[in-house]
């Protein structure tokens, strides 16, 4: 299962940063949360059990490691907050130069 | 040399500490000082102290140097040393003493200009820094001091920053000794390293160890590098006579007496632990010679008296470098008094100087002349210094010179360097006379030039300051030998040397070698100065190459390389985003030097025994994420991309973590619909501009992705394959989260209980990234209002109410049930969150997407009025204030922020329905669904319609009596809704 893990995460990783390369912000916004699912991914199986029922007092079994869990937890609520706060940027740049090319954005520079 | 350990070492700070009082002084009474000649009296009173202090300190000094040691970063052994010894007493005098003058002179010079305080507040800073230099007692506490009268002196060379002049001066002045204060710091720290401590006492003591070390030459020419620019040596010496654009007290005392002085005093104080090599003494002779030799040369070309004064210094400091290279007793004899007889004849004539410009409106000495008439006591006072400058008898700088020729003709040189030293001595020595006969004779002997000089006499007791340098070269020279000064003057001369001075100042010491050289330089100097205009006009004939030539086109130099690279700079974001993936890359692949894929081989989990959800959930996943990449429509792609989100929900799901995954699910949702509604608010064609960028193939960022992808794999599997299979932590959560927190809830326990804290900076920084939304969005609205957004409206779709028409009522009818029916679930994630699946942000985000729901089926403006009683801003701070009152009520109960306590349990309500907790964890989860939803719907608001958020003007009716006048005010009207 960890080659899967490993393969599924490298696989995502690659598509988000290729999201990110593009030129239409959109997309760029698009890769910043697959990159986000990327990492929560990557956190929440470098538990250090595999467990087979939840993190529960009342539940018998082996449990699932519960400390990656809240930390994965905190983290897709900040990375949202992030995200809002990219999101208003991108659209400022975009309103701001009449354009959603990046590329065309840079060149403003001279 | 024994160290005493002193405890009222006190003093010195206050004796530094009074000249930035000083400073506080000039510059906080500036408009109450009198702009007249009392308010040089008035603030000479802080350097006169601080001699006074100085004095008392030199008198009480005996064989040993006072040090006092502070501490001051004790994890890296640093301590913060001043160091009082016979050195440091002379130029510590120098320092204040000449300060006071200068101090009294500047009220004159300044006479009747009330903006002058800022001068006078950055000579104190100056002088400050400068008795803090010659007082430091380890490397790091001098490099502070080094640096300070750096910067301080372009303050005061910038003085009159109207000026290009002086612009351009005090930058060469930066640029050159900031830029060998950086080879300076980084060989004190050689040295230090070396020694094994930053202070002077250790680093002294280990001369021997320091000199037999492999970096001693790159140590050496990095301090010497410093001592250079410091001290205006070839070829850095270009930057003294520029700064000559600082008004004159600042250059009668920087750039003569002190300032440059802290070179000489640098390598005069390191001469113990870096001299008495080779290296030494060919790099500071070399250099000190043609230091000499140029200044003296350049120096009779000038017209412009100061001009003329900063050649004849750099020639000085030449001398003096020289000096300091030569490891004999005679040249450290010599180094002392040269170091004081220029400083008072040099303050002397550039004070004289000042009072010439301002009396009678000009510096050239072709235009001046005759002024013994009109300045007598001027005369008198620049005549004597003058004299001193040619080192003729029985000034106290013929006794400079005398010593300094002695040197020359020492046994121990060699052969051929004392022959030419000799020589160079005796030609710049006949400058000198020239260039003192020039002030004289062409400035104060012959006839009026210039009929239309008008003379304007200043105040005679202007003539104070310079005089009393000038008798003191008078008085040094004629007066029975002082047998205590002698001994100071060898003390200091000691410490440098490391070893004991005899200093005399006997005139007549006999027809020797070195009277025989003096009397052939005045020879030679008499011959030259009779042939001046000859000798001036052969100068101008020549090739006119100059330092100062090289020095604009270095300047210019990198100018032009620094447009260079800004060709390498494309501009281009995503370039810049690749060159950063790749180099971190590259930094990751390096630091983590192998992989471990080992584990590879004895895989028995392929067989895909596995969970199938698992398996189809990461499959989900990977496609819809490629699906973002190939769909052209933006809006699928966003489609795509929540399916993404919940493929990675379901696999969430399965781990089991079924908190997360209903966070992750919501909050997937919260994220599409945030997309989409930016989205929607860009322009028709802009969009579809963008779009048509969609799905082309880029073989570089291709390239880049793959090899990201790679290298996260490999990190991955050998992070996971090799990741420690017992936790140390989670087993404390699981065994305690029943018994602590009543929570059977182990996520939701960590959440709220255990990481507490965490989580209150969690909701702080959600809460913060929905103000700051808000705040941006607003002001980039208000800011731009010349470009209104313009709302998408496509006439071919039937969108819903946020951007088109009104919806069907079905739909709104809907939308109501929805919005209550969501704050019932959300109620029963928060009350049963610690016993089941779901959390306080659960909850805050399905609010929100209810909410959510309403803007899109109602549109924006109708939702607003719907919504009255959300108010984002009061929700915020009612989550954030609750989870305070949460934590005091911990510490106050259990004495400790954010403890859990039962409130049910302490108010003894037993009517509450099964399974609910009137607990901490309770209302911790309640003040998270409230900052959520705040901070949620804060960011729909900003997104769902910028242009909402630009403020109407106010007309003038309408106008609040108050405006602008408090800052209550300002922020009414920042969190103004609309």
């Amino acid at each position: 299962m960890e080659l899967l893990i490993a393969i599924t995460i490298g696989t995502l990783f690659a598509i988000s940063i290729y999201q990110i390369l593009q030129r239409n912000v959109i997309r760029s916004a698009i890769g910043i949360i697959l990159l986000g699912s990327a990492i929560n991914l990557f956190l929440l199986s470098a538990g250090s059990v595999d467990g087979l029922v939840p993190a529960y007092t009342t539940l018998t079994g082996a449990q699932a490691d519960a400390l990656p869990q809240a930390l994965v937890l905190t983290a897709v609520v900040i990375s949202m907050g992030g995200l809002a706060l990219i999101l208003g940027m991108l659209y400022i740049i975009a309103n701001r130069y009449q354009t959603s090319d990046l590329d065309e954005i840079s060149n403003l520079r001279n | 040399m024994q160290i005493a350990l002193v405890k009222d070492f006190m003093v010195f700070i206050v004796a530094i500490s009074l000249l930035w009082l000083g400073a506080l002084a000039s510059w906080l009474l500036r408009h109450h000082l009198p702009a007249d000649t009392r308010r040089g009296w008035i603030l000479g009173l802080f350097p006169l102290s601080s001699f006074g202090i100085v004095l008392w300190q030199t008198l009480m000094l005996g064989e040993t140097a006072v040090i006092h040691r502070t501490t001051w970063i004790s994890t890296l052994n640093l301590d913060a040393v001043l160091q009082f010894d016979a050195l440091s007493a002379l130029f510590a005098l120098l320092v204040t003493g000449i300060g006071t003058l200068i101090i009294i002179y500047a009220g004159y010079y300044f006479l009747n200009d009330d903006s002058a305080g800022r001068f006078f507040a950055y000579l104190f800073l100056f002088m400050g820094m400068m008795l803090g230099l010659v007082l430091a007692g380890d490397v790091i506490t001098l490099f502070i001091f080094w640096e300070g009268t750096s910067i301080t002196s372009f303050l005061l060379v910038a003085y009159k920053y109207k000026y290009e002049s002086a612009r351009a001066g005090a930058f060469k002045a930066l640029f050159i000794t900031a830029g060998g204060g950086i080879a300076l710091l980084v060989g004190l720290l050689f040295l230090s390293s070396i020694a094994g401590s930053t202070d002077f006492a250790t680093i002294m003591a280990s001369g021997d160890l320091i000199r037999g070390s492999n970096l001693y030459l790159v140590t050496l020419i990095l301090v010497a590098l410093g001592a250079f620019t410091k001290s205006a040596q070839a070829p850095f010496h270009i930057w003294l006579p520029n700064a000559m654009s600082a008004p004159t007290p600042a250059s009668a005392y920087l750039h003569s007496a002190t300032m440059v002085k802290a070179g000489i005093y640098l390598l005069a104080r390191f001469n113990p632990a870096l001299g008495e090599t080779e290296a030494w003494f060919w790099l500071l002779s070399l250099v000190g010679l043609a230091t000499m030799l140029i200044g003296a040369y350049l120096g009779t070309k000038q017209k412009d008296l100061k001009a003329l004064l900063a050649y004849s210094t750099i020639s000085q400091l030449g001398i003096l470098m020289m000096l300091i290279g030569q490891d004999t007793e005679i040249a450290f004899k010599a180094l002392v008094i040269g170091v004081v007889a220029h400083a008072f004849y040099k303050s002397a004539l550039f004070m004289g100087a000042g009072i010439i410009d301002i009396e009678t409106g000009t510096r050239d000495i072709y235009r001046l002349g005759a002024l013994r008439q009109s300045m007598p006591l001027g005369f008198a006072i620049i005549g004597i210094s003058a004299l001193s400058l040619a080192g003729l008898p029985p000034l106290f700088g013929f006794l400079a010179k005398e010593t300094l020729l002695a040197t020359a003709v020492h046994p121990s040189l060699p052969e051929f360097v004392s022959w030419l030293f000799t020589a160079a001595i005796i030609v710049a020595a006949a400058f000198k006379l020239v260039q003192a006969g020039m002030i004289l004779f062409e400035v104060f002997l012959g006839n009026r030039k210039d009929e239309t000089i008008q003379h304007r006499p200043l105040p005679k007791l202007v003539f104070l300051a310079p005089a009393l340098p000038a008798l003191m070269s008078l008085g040094l020279g004629i007066l029975p030998e002082p047998q205590g000064l002698a001994e100071f003057f060898g003390a200091a001369a000691a410490v440098s040397f490391g070893d004991k001075v005899k200093v005399s100042f006997a005139l007549w010491t006999g027809l020797n070698i070195p009277f025989a050289l003096s009397v052939g330089a005045i020879g030679l100097g008499t011959v030259l100065f009779i042939q001046r205009k000859r000798l001036i006009a052969w100068q101008n004939s020549l090739l006119s190459w100059s330092f100062n030539g090289a020095f604009d086109q270095l300047i210019w130099g990198i100018d032009r390389a620094s447009t260079l690279s800004t060709k390498v700079q494309s501009g281009k974001l995503r370039f810049y985003l690749s060159v950063m993936i790749v180099a971190m890359l590259g930094l990751v692949t390096i630091s983590v030097g192998g992989f471990n894929l080992s584990q590879l081989a004895t895989l028995e989990d392929l067989s895909l025994q596995e969970n199938p959800v698992r398996l189809i959930s990461l499959l989900i996943t990977l496609l819809a994420a490629g699906a973002t990449v190939l769909i052209k429509r933006d809006f699928f792609a966003i489609l795509a991309l929540g399916t993404a989100g919940l493929g990675v929900a379901i696999y969430m799901a399965v781990e089991p973590a079924p908190d997360v995954a209903l966070v992750q699910i919501v909050v997937d949702i919260l994220a599409t619909l945030i997309l989409i509604l930016a989205l929607t608010q860009l322009p028709q064609l802009q969009k579809s501009a963008a779009e048509r960028l969609n799905g082309r193939f880029h073989l570089p960022s291709f390239i880049v992705a793959a090899g990201s992808g790679l290298l996260v794999t490999l990190i991955t599997f050998t992070a996971l394959t090799s990741r420690p299979r017992t936790s140390l932590v989670t087993p404390f959560y699981s065994d305690n989260a029943k018994a602590l927190t009543g929570a059977s809830d182990i996520v939701g326990a960590i959440i709220v209980d255990f990481r507490a804290l965490d989580t209150l900076i969690e909701i702080a920084v959600f809460s913060l990234a929905g103000l700051g939304l808000y705040t941006l969005m607003r002001f980039a609205a208000n800011k731009h209002q010349d470009h209104p957004p313009q709302a998408y409206i496509n006439p071919r779709v039937q969108q819903f109410g946020i951007a088109g028409p009104q919806t069907s009522v079905y739909l709104r009818s809907m939308a109501k049930i929805l919005l209550p029916i969501a704050f019932l679930v959300a109620s029963v994630h928060m009350l049963y969150g610690h016993d089941q699946p779901g959390d306080g942000f659960t909850a805050g985000v399905i609010m929100s997407l209810a909410v959510g729901f309403t803007y899109l089926i109602f549109g924006f403006d109708e939702a607003r009025q719907r919504l009255t009683w959300l108010q984002p801003f009061s929700l915020i701070a009612l989550g954030i204030l609750l989870v305070v009152f949460n934590g005091t009520m911990g510490y106050l109960l259990n004495g400790q922020f954010l403890s859990p306590i039962d409130y049910g349990g302490l108010l003894s309500i037993t009517t509450l329905p099964a399974g609910v907790k009137l607990s901490s964890g309770f209302l911790f989860e309640v003040a998270i669904g409230l900052a959520v939803l705040g901070s949620a719907s804060l960011m729909l608001d900003s997104l769902a319609r910028p242009s909402a958020l630009v403020i109407q003007p106010v007309t003038e009716s309408e106008s609040v009596p108050e405006r602008g006048a408090t800052a209550v005010s300002f922020f009414a009207k920042v969190f103004q809704r609309r």
